[in-house]
């Protein structure tokens, strides 16, 4: 049966890539869609684990990173220092503003940094040095054709780009990094707000722990000495901001998701059909050699898998080149292609779909007539 | 040759069927994805387009309001008040927050409203009142439907509690779902005393209202005014832009899919009538005419398929809309214009692979046995 399939593919092998193609094709588009969810999900989980702090203390009532306002009083710096275990509290302060002109702007996360949260990795350029010095996420310098030394206009202040770093965005927002002189600089000279306590001066403190102390006991010793401030491991930050990605983005990529998956099937289904149809006369040959339905279905399903197999690493290896080009000519985007579990699920889909285009041409082998197998096309 | 050709596609329906349904899917997807993003970005700015202001008047650099934060003192909506040409001058607080309900957690972007401010609420109500009063809260009937909470139920929102007052209709959109609340509550939130977001102009009867908003801008300082179109475009320009690349790259891989499952039907059709292309080539049928013979069938293919595929999205887009209510779906002329246009391409590119196989048959086989 194996050798007959393997034939019969090979007998005509530019059809045979052709259908490996299209369900390659299907494979990758399912691929791409749930490498694009994935990326979403791991983007907001980065943006609170590269900030390299293990605790995160937020005004009371937040509990997320990113695409919320928090505010914590100025004093509370001091006190949270106070608490046996904190090393030192580092601030940070974040908040989304809209840059471009007109036509053609797009939404920015502001994350002012002092000593600890700033940019890790900077492809191009160098840090922060001088209050006007931002550095900004690869995706922003990309869409708006930046590059170290260039001017970056927010609100009407003049930064300096001195910096670009890679895999800082989430929510499709890229983020600018920039220091607390910056923003003081940004708030007093630009017009981008009546007066300085119209936004947050610190949103978080990023702990950084004394030598031994253990995560979950500083977090209770600093809840109980500052009342105005929840205390979050980063662990729960991440998860936090994720399960808020998945209420926000999950509707809508389940859909696609789901249509992309019902149209594999329909693909897959429909190349398989078509091709079985173009060998009906071969199975109208089998027919009349005395081969039983039973046979022909498992040559069909054989064939079917042996597509499979070449489509599949065809499909993987499409979906991670266009991962590769999306996050190389938009890098606001991350594609998570191989990530596990997606992994696993497209492959149930896929085997789903091998099933399902087995099972469609059901009909025409059945219904392959044995008298007309030998007479000329 | 070309009536062969087309008598060859109709004895072999049931294939070019199946081919167009391939075709139509991988059409369907990147249609569904380019609504999905056309609809949200309308949907964005459903409070913009329903507000009552021939003006926004906002702080100055802003020029939008989904994802921007904009802060004007508010003694400046009186001030544009008494100017000329301007009816009614109604400031909003506006800022993005966390709503919490029964152990859900939803981003929303809350409006403060003043009391009296009735015109810049919820414009349709689903049920309760339109204007929350201090501790409480009106919020939009999808929010309700997904977490099965109603009329007196509590929510928080950052550390405040607020009871549930009214749920509005039109008021969600995935990005940017619209919850309403007591100016005096989201200043508490905000930190924001004496200042408001965006003032919203009413102009007189018969007033211009760009010649208004420039009067603004000259009469008012730090501050950005634009009429109303202008502002929405803007949102409606931003939630475009954060799809666009994505979009591309899906109708992109798409359109390859569709390319695939089309070269693949015209070289079957091709490949199984080797023998008659054979004779015709012995007649004397150029390759240039069995080359238009092909391109016309892999553009029948194409049509066919972006045929169905329109089709398709038309009774897809109740159900999406019906089995998730979140998202909101709009079919533009553009976004049809885009996929014909790809169509196009695909037809040529797909035409190629066939008429390569034609350029090569042999007409000595048609001797053969």
């Amino acid at each position: 049966m194996w050798q007959l399939a393997y034939r019969q593919l090979t007998a005509e092998p530019l059809r045979a890539l052709l259908t490996a193609c299209a369900v390659a094709a299907a494979i990758a588009v399912i691929l791409v869609l749930r490498g694009f969810e994935q990326g979403l999900y791991a983007q907001l989980e980065q943006a609170v684990r590269a900030r390299g702090a293990p605790l995160f203390v937020a005004q009371a009532g937040v509990s997320n990173f990113i695409a919320v306002r928090s505010s914590l009083p100025q004093l509370s710096r001091g006190q949270v220092e106070a608490v046996a275990g904190v090393a030192e509290a580092h601030p940070v302060t974040g908040f989304f503003v809209t840059y471009g002109p007109e036509g053609n702007r797009t939404p920015i996360y502001l994350l002012v940094h002092d000593t600890l949260g700033g940019p890790s990795g900077i492809v191009q350029g160098e840090p922060i040095r001088a209050a006007r010095d931002a550095v900004i996420d690869a995706g922003l310098a990309r869409r708006y054709g930046l590059r170290p030394g260039d001017p970056l206009i927010i609100s009407d202040f003049r930064f300096r780009v001195a910096g670009i770093t890679r895999g800082q965005s989430a929510m499709l927002t890229p983020f600018v990094f920039i220091g607390y002189d910056g923003m003081i600089d940004l708030f007093l000279e630009s017009e981008i707000a009546p007066d300085l306590s119209t936004f947050p001066l610190l949103s978080f403190l990023l702990i950084e722990l004394a030598p031994g102390a253990q995560a979950e006991a500083v977090a209770l010793s600093i809840e109980r000495a500052v009342p105005e401030a929840d205390v979050f491991t980063s662990d729960e930050l991440a998860a936090n901001d994720v399960a808020l990605g998945r209420e926000l983005f999950s509707p809508i990529m389940g859909a696609l998701i789901g249509l992309a998956y019902l149209i594999g099937i329909l693909v897959v289904g429909l190349i398989v059909y078509a091709d079985t149809i173009a060998r009906r006369r071969a199975y109208g040959v089998m027919k009349a050699l005395g081969f039983r339905l039973r046979h022909m279905l498992a040559t069909v399903s054989a064939q079917t898998l042996m597509v499979l197999v070449l489509a599949w690493p065809l499909g993987l290896g499409i979906a991670l080149a266009v991962a590769g080009a999306i996050e190389t000519l938009a890098p606001v985007y991350r594609v998570y292609v191989l990530e596990p579990a997606g992994l696993a699920w497209a492959a149930a889909g896929v085997l789903a779909m091998a099933l399902a285009g087995a099972a469609l041409p059901l009909r025409v082998v059945a219904r392959a007539d044995p008298t007309i197998a030998f007479q000329a096309e | 040759m070309l009536r062969w050709l087309l008598k060859t596609l109709w004895l072999q329906k049931a294939s070019l069927v199946a081919s167009a349904a391939g075709v139509a899917g991988a059409f369907v997807l990147v249609v569904i994805l380019q609504a999905v993003f056309a609809g949200e970005a309308r949907q964005m700015v459903a409070y913009a387009r329903h507000a009552p202001a021939d003006v926004w008047v906002m702080q100055r650099g802003v020029l939008n309001m989904h994802m921007a934060n904009s802060f004007v003192w508010a003694w400046k909506a009186k001030r544009i008040a008494a100017l000329p040409g301007v009816r009614a001058a109604t400031p909003i607080l506006y800022s993005g927050v966390l709503v919490r309900m029964r152990g859900r957690t939803m981003l929303a972007y809350a409006v403060g409203l003043e009391p009296g401010a009735h015109r810049a609420g919820p414009w349709a109500m689903a049920a309760g009142k339109a204007m929350p009063g201090p501790g409480e809260i009106v919020l939009p009937r999808v929010f309700a439907a997904m977490t099965g909470i109603g009329l007196g139920a509590q929510v928080g929102l950052t550390d405040k509690r607020l009871e549930v007052v009214g749920l509005s209709e039109g008021t969600y959109s995935m990005a940017n779902p619209v919850v309403f609340v007591a100016a005096s509550d989201l200043a508490d939130l905000m930190q924001a005393a004496g200042t408001v977001s965006y003032i919203l102009v009413e102009a007189e009867p018969g007033q211009d209202a760009a010649a208004l908003a420039a009067r603004i801008e000259r009469e008012v300082a730090k501050v950005t005014a634009l009429p109303k179109e202008r502002f929405t475009r803007n949102d409606v320009q931003l939630g475009m832009q954060m799809g666009a690349e994505i979009i591309a790259f899906m109708t992109l891989i798409g359109s390859g899919l569709a390319a695939v499952i089309i070269a693949f039907t015209a070289y079957s059709q091709v490949a199984r009538r080797r023998r008659e292309l054979a004779i015709a080539k012995a007649l004397g049928v150029r390759n240039r005419e069995i080359y238009a013979a092909v391109g016309v069938q892999t553009a029948l293919i194409t049509g066919l398929g972006l045929l169905l595929a329109l089709l398709a999205a038309w009774g897809l887009f109740p159900l999406l809309s019906a089995l998730v209510p979140q998202i909101t779906l709009e079919l533009t002329a553009g976004a049809l214009g885009r996929a014909a246009a790809v169509a196009l391409v695909v037809a040529a590119i797909s035409a190629w692979i066939p008429a390569r196989y034609v350029a090569r048959v042999d007409p000595l086989t048609a001797f053969k046995g």
